[in-house]
């Protein structure tokens, strides 16, 4: 399923920008893996598949214009995010999970685990077109 | 033996009545907070000793100093940590029972804690009411704590008997004020370790779903709880996570969350890496075809290939399919080709920008193709329905054939007659 989502991805990349922006075509690709990450059928119920996705959603409106202002999802999450029990390194891994800021220590826990999975997953998946297409 | 004991109290009952002198019924009485009294009040078909002259022992048992029996009971009760909360209401309302008519010949059996079965009749009356009491106060929102064992049955009792229909509790209602206070007064005589919980249990907003028993019995305080199952969750989540991250020998939960973070930065740097790095060998990142029907047989194969070559397997293929369609596709899949529709190939095909590509020009993919593609429809698809892509011009839909993949990693689409076995 996410493999799926991949290459119809990737197939669009290629098709639609010709332009070899090494940059741009860089950026859309992580663009798309991410975007297959979180549609993939074990994370769609997940709290980081949807705040990946608007994140992703976010960055793509903010690249066409930038005369447009910038929608930031304001949160207030102070009293949430930091509590006493929690290990100091938990804010780190709250900024790197997408959609860690809102979430307990324990549930923040679970979604990390399943967020790996995901990019392990994507990784393995890249890696093997990758190799695919160079060989 | 419960007849026996009723029998017994009955006379005593009778006898006390009048005289007050008898020993158990006096015990009995006195240790019983109120609503007990009342319970020994007839309005129950289990009719107890004291019979006629309940309603009036019954006021008088408000002055009795009943809470001081509750906080010893109370005290002997967590000394022994005996079971969970649940337990320990009914297991307290019978050790006050037994003990009070344990004193009588009778109840001998029954004292101590934990009893077993009622010596006598009379006891199942206010055992059940314990349990419904349980019941109640654990819905109350007083919590599971010693607290909500006073409050519980201050607010149980009333709560239960009227939930109730059951008439043997009708002293609910009367007991209703006197328990009231008379928890109130043994509340702060249970000791320090009452009100304290009471206190934290009481006004804490644990976490609702805290209506969980304390195990093993350490502590019946409804915040201790709420962290103990917190605390677990978040072990069972970190093992879980030690599982899926390489290195995950250390046993520190701290360096464990620093390897976690490690991790996690890596695959993201990974996912970066790739993704520039396909670009190198994608330029054309020929328009993949992912086939939806193949989806559980999809797999990367590497696909590249010569004009002549694939001449040559298209020949192969063809003859391949007249047999079997099974070994067709998997002479495919060997090869790094996939079988897909018409209408797919067309939709995803793009003029990787090679000017040579036509429209019809396609991409090749690592999906296989099912053998669903036979039956596929498409647009341009041909009643033989299998994938066809004419380079050179516009498709000869008499063609049925195969569609190879081009290659990609040349940046080149080149184009690939399927040479059509028709």
């Amino acid at each position: 399923m996410q493999a799926l989502h991949f290459l119809q991805a990737l197939a669009r990349i290629a098709r639609a920008a010709p332009k070899p922006a090494h940059s741009a075509r860089t950026r859309q690709i992580r663009h798309a893996a991410y975007a297959s990450m979180a549609h993939s059928s074990r994370s769609s119920r997940r709290t980081w598949s949807r705040a990946l996705l608007h994140r992703l959603r976010q960055r793509q409106q903010q690249r066409p214009g930038r005369l447009l202002t910038v929608r930031r999802r304001v949160r207030i999450v102070t009293p949430i995010t930091s509590r006493p029990e929690e290990p100091a390194r938990a804010e780190t891994l709250r900024q790197l999970v997408p959609g860690g800021r809102g979430m307990e220590y324990c549930n923040l826990l679970e979604e990390t685990a399943d967020y790996v999975q995901c990019l392990r997953a994507q990784v393995q998946l890249m890696q093997t077109l990758l190799d695919a297409f160079s060989s | 033996m419960s007849g026996s004991l009723n029998g017994n109290s009955a006379s005593s009952g009778g006898g006390a009545t009048g005289a007050g002198g008898d020993d158990f019924f006096d015990q009995m009485l006195s240790s019983l907070p109120s609503p007990w009294a009342d319970l020994a009040n007839p309005k129950s078909p289990w009719d107890l000793t004291t019979g006629a002259n309940a309603p009036g022992s019954g006021e008088d048992c408000g002055g009795y100093d009943e809470s001081a029996l509750l906080a010893s009971r109370l005290r002997q009760h967590q000394i022994s940590g005996s079971g969970s909360p649940a337990g320990a209401k009914p297991m307290m309302l019978h050790q006050m029972l037994m003990s009070a008519a344990g004193r009588a010949p009778g109840g001998g059996a029954g004292a101590g804690a934990g009893g077993a079965g009622d010596p006598s009749g009379f006891f199942p009356l206010p055992l059940s009411l314990g349990r419904d009491d349980v019941e109640g106060a654990f819905k109350s929102p007083n919590g599971t704590g010693a607290e909500g064992l006073f409050n519980g049955y201050g607010g149980g009792l009333p709560g239960a008997a009227q939930a109730n229909n059951q008439p043997p509790f009708h002293h609910a209602q009367q007991g209703a004020p006197m328990p009231a206070q008379n928890f109130g007064g043994a509340a702060p005589n249970a000791g320090a370790q009452a009100p304290a919980p009471a206190a934290s249990g009481g006004g804490a907003a644990a976490p609702p779903r805290q209506r969980v028993r304390a195990r093993r019995g350490q502590a019946t305080d409804p915040h201790s709880i709420a962290e103990r199952l917190r605390r677990e969750r978040i072990a069972e989540r970190m093992k879980a996570l030690q599982e899926l991250v390489p290195n995950a020998n250390k046993t520190d939960k701290a360096s464990m969350l620093d390897e976690i973070i490690d991790y996690v930065k890596f695959l993201q740097l990974q996912v970066k890496v790739l993704s520039m790095s396909r670009l190198g060998g994608a330029a054309a990142v020929a328009p993949l075809v992912a086939n939806m029907s193949s989806e559980g047989q999809g797999g990367s194969n590497g696909a590249g290939g010569s004009d002549s070559s694939l001449t040559v397997t298209e020949q192969q293929v063809a003859k391949l399919m007249e047999e079997d369609m099974g070994s067709a596709m998997q002479y495919l899949q060997g090869k790094g080709l996939c079988l897909m529709p018409i209408s797919l190939a067309s939709a995803i095909s793009s003029a990787t920008c090679h000017p040579r590509a036509s429209a019809s020009h396609l991409g090749g993919g690592p999906a296989a193709a099912a053998a669903h593609h036979l039956i596929l429809p498409g647009p341009q698809a041909q009643p033989n329905s299998n994938n066809h892509v004419n380079p050179d011009g516009p498709s000869s839909p008499n063609l049925s054939g195969l569609t190879a993949q081009s290659a990609m990693a040349n940046g080149n689409a080149d184009s690939h007659k399927d040479a059509s076995s028709a």
